[in-house]
């Protein structure tokens, strides 16, 4: 009777395994190249994005009306947040089953990319997809050595926002916008100061890996060497977390208050009146402190002639490697980075439009205005990106701001957390 | 092949169920048992839908995921053979034992306190009142909604500032602000979110009580023995076999917090680790950190290590669990 049993078990473990096998062998194979969608052929096409509901209205929207001018497409939309999307994503790459066209993030190009899971549309380019009116330097941040495999919708920069609300019940005075980092201290320590406690004049900046960034660009440098190594030490790191330490102990929002008002921020819960963030914030930040405007200022610089900040791909649109369906997939990347319409259903939510006829669409106003009036006052500023971030830089971004709250915590000392991100780093960038 | 309408129970018994028929008939080519094997046959064929399961959706990825446990897999590419780099790594981990360090105290404090907790509410139900029926139940339904997110995002926002357990307290004059900000509060709102869930050990401790024969409080009593000494000499060793059950199961489940960890800590394991318990960790590694490897050598650890606490729970329980029958 026993023996049956495991004769049976051993055939059902084969069985098994070599479907397991199957499934993880199974990778993602190009389409032909070029063209046009064939208008007879019934297309069904799976799409992804991650974002909150008014987005997904807005992409609703984009997707009756392309649905409309390609009667034999159908595009099939899902959502959900952005940690739960990249979990979704990994799984869904490991077997081979990535949807037809994906919203995606910079931070993990490079992963995706060298792993040949997403389509090169490089042959597409002026057959099949206009990239023509999008700034060169930003078309190249959807680029990866000779491959084009994503096209950004539109761009963004580092930014200070401030809450006029908020400090106008301090009594304070406003941030200038790109003066010396004493400066903005000093501002910040004013505005804690003038509220007696209730509200603060900003967050912790140093558990941004962004700020640390801007630092290192402002002195010359890149946080990555061009071979993909951190281009700073372990001391420096330490030392960066360290200079806030003043700050910490009486200016900025206590790491405590941070953790009880998540996921929003500090900022987003009306108790900061500054902090420093993606311009395409803007639309986010504006919902949840439920201000009338907010207003968008340049951080600080340690050298104003210093070309520090860079123009940022808020999110990009990339083609799954195994499609079925290249030409309706290319077909409507085309239509969602380009259309006016689109442009005009969106305005700056998906950073400014990076394509010429839909920022022509979107007619800017109010808020989205004040962005692009932004970013065009930083012009000056705004130097060459860096280079597309490394394999993992998402989860060592994650592992900066998770090290950051303990730090504020006063769980660890920036020391021992300077360790953890090199012992973290020597993992993710050694393998 | 194993739907379609199965005759009653009471019929099995010399026919075969008819969906199982073709496959009785193949098999029962060369055998002279016709009779008995067909019978087999049948019982294999209502096994069917739980082997498949076992197999394609238990066994087959457990031994993927012990292949894995020595590869080092992102996700994306094959496997890469690493022996025991994994394994290696792990102890070097500080992260990795912070959480091992969390979730052991969660596990040999938190289980205790519920026990104990689900013992005195049952010996309370225990008593013949009015209303009994309705306590069991109302003291039940925490667990059947306990393990669900809802219960964890309701659970954050009780022990949030001014929250009604940070209201509750400075009432009292107690004045600790938030608890979900604070490290070192957290094990303690863990903890309470477990014992609040005592329904499932309670209703076996329950039934348990009820085996208790009334004789043997009677002989206490006319020994002079008070409330107390019945419980230690009477009611605790007669329990000890369902004490015994329901410790090892509630350690075990206790290991495996996840949901409730991962809602409370944002999914970061946060404030500073402290909702890092060992399989949110692994969760981390697998998902976000795309180390398929490191997180499948977790799981094994974890396996390997709740089988050996298990197994000198086994050990020790000859010492103090007293079956019925048993002479000491």
């Amino acid at each position: 009777m026993f023996n049956k049993f495991s004769r049976r078990a051993g055939s059902g473990v084969a069985v098994t395994v070599a479907a397991v096998l199957m499934l993880t062998a199974c990778g993602g194979n190009g389409g032909d190249a070029g063209g046009t969608p064939d208008p007879n052929e019934e297309v069904t096409l799976n799409f992804t994005w991650w974002g909150n509901e008014d987005r997904a209205s807005r992409y609703e929207e984009a997707i009756a009306l392309f649905e409309d001018e390609n009667p034999n497409i159908d595009v099939n939309g899902t959502f959900m947040d952005f940690p739960a999307y990249w979990e979704k994503r990994q799984t869904e790459a490991a077997g081979g089953g990535l949807p037809d066209v994906m919203q995606f993030d910079y931070s993990y190009l490079r992963q995706y990319g060298e792993n040949g899971v997403l389509l090169d549309l490089t042959e597409y380019e002026g057959n099949g997809l206009t990239t023509d009116g999008i700034d060169e330097t930003l078309m190249a941040t959807g680029r990866l050595e000779d491959q084009t495999l994503a096209v950004p919708t539109g761009y963004n920069a580092w930014s200070l926002f401030e809450n006029p609300a908020v400090l106008e019940e301090t009594g304070a005075t406003g941030y200038e916008g790109g003066t010396s980092w004493e400066d903005y201290d000093a501002y910040m320590t004013s505005v804690t100061e003038a509220s007696g406690g209730e509200v603060y004049g900003g967050t912790d900046y140093t558990g941004r890996i962004q700020n640390l960034e801007l630092q290192m660009r402002q002195e010359g440098r890149e946080l990555f060497t061009d071979e993909g190594e951190l281009n700073f030490t372990q001391e420096e790191l330490a030392e960066f977390w360290s200079s806030a330490q003043g700050l910490r102990d009486n200016v900025t929002i206590p790491a405590r208050q941070l953790e009880e008002v998540a996921p929003k921020s500090g900022f987003g819960s009306n108790l900061t009146a500054s902090e420093m963030t993606w311009s395409n914030f803007m639309g986010g930040y504006l919902g949840d402190t439920g201000a009338e405007d907010l207003t968008i200022l340049a951080p600080p610089t340690s050298d104003p002639s210093v070309k520090d900040l860079y123009q940022k791909p808020s999110m990009l649109h990339a083609v799954s490697a195994g499609t079925e369906h290249p030409e309706a997939a290319v077909a409507f990347v085309e239509f969602l980075i380009n259309s006016p319409e689109v442009g005009a259903i969106f305005g700056a939510s998906l950073g400014v439009p990076a394509s010429e006829t839909a920022l022509e669409g979107a007619s800017l106003e109010g808020p989205d205005l004040g962005v692009k009036e932004y970013l065009d006052s930083v012009a000056d500023r705004i130097g060459d990106p860096p280079a597309a971030p490394v394999v993992g830089y998402g989860a060592l971004e994650n592992t900066f701001l998770t090290l950051g709250t303990s730090i504020g915590l006063g769980a660890i000392t920036p020391e021992e957390a300077a360790q953890q991100f090199f012992d973290e780093v020597a993992v993710t960038l050694g393998s | 092949m194993t739907t379609g309408s199965a005759p009653a129970p009471q019929n099995t018994r010399t026919t075969a169920e008819p969906g199982a028929r073709p496959a009785g008939n193949r098999r029962a080519g060369g055998h002279p048992k016709r009779k008995g094997n067909s019978e087999t046959v049948a019982g294999y064929a209502f096994l069917a839908p739980w082997l498949v399961g076992l197999f394609a959706l238990t066994l087959g990825p457990m031994l993927f995921s012990l292949y894995l446990a020595f590869t080092d897999y992102n996700l994306f590419t094959a496997p890469e053979w690493s022996g025991l780099a994994n394994f290696e790594r792990m102890a070097g981990d500080t992260v990795f034992w912070g959480s091992v360090q969390i979730t052991l105290i969660y596990v040999l404090v938190g289980t205790p306190i519920k026990l104990a907790a689900a013992l005195g509410v049952a010996m309370l139900l225990n008593y013949k009142s009015k209303g009994s029926g309705f306590f069991r139940s109302a003291f039940y339904a925490p667990s059947l909604i306990g393990a669900s997110v809802s219960i964890a995002i309701v659970w954050r926002a009780m022990f949030s500032a001014e929250g009604p357990v940070d209201s509750g307290l400075s009432f009292l004059g107690i004045n600790l602000g938030g608890w979900v900000g604070v490290p070192a509060l957290i094990m303690p709102m863990m903890i309470l979110l477990a014992v609040w869930q005592f329904g499932a050990p309670m209703v076996i401790f329950l039934a348990g009580l009820k085996q208790v024969p009334a004789e043997l409080y009677e002989a206490a009593s006319v020994d002079g023995a008070k409330a107390w000494r019945k419980f230690i000499s009477v009611t605790l060793p007669m329990l000890s076999p369902v004490i015994f059950f329901n410790l090892l199961l509630e350690m075990i489940g206790a290991f495996q917090i996840f949901a409730s960890a991962y809602i409370i800590g944002s999914g970061s394991g946060g404030p500073a680790g402290a909702t890092n318990f060992y399989t949110v960790y692994l969760y981390t590694r697998a998902f976000t950190n795309n180390q398929m490897g490191y997180a499948s050598a977790m799981a094994w650890v974890l396996l390997i290590a709740v089988g050996i606490l298990a197994f000198i729970l086994f050990r020790t329980s000859k010492s103090w669990v007293h079956y019925g029958g048993d002479t000491k």
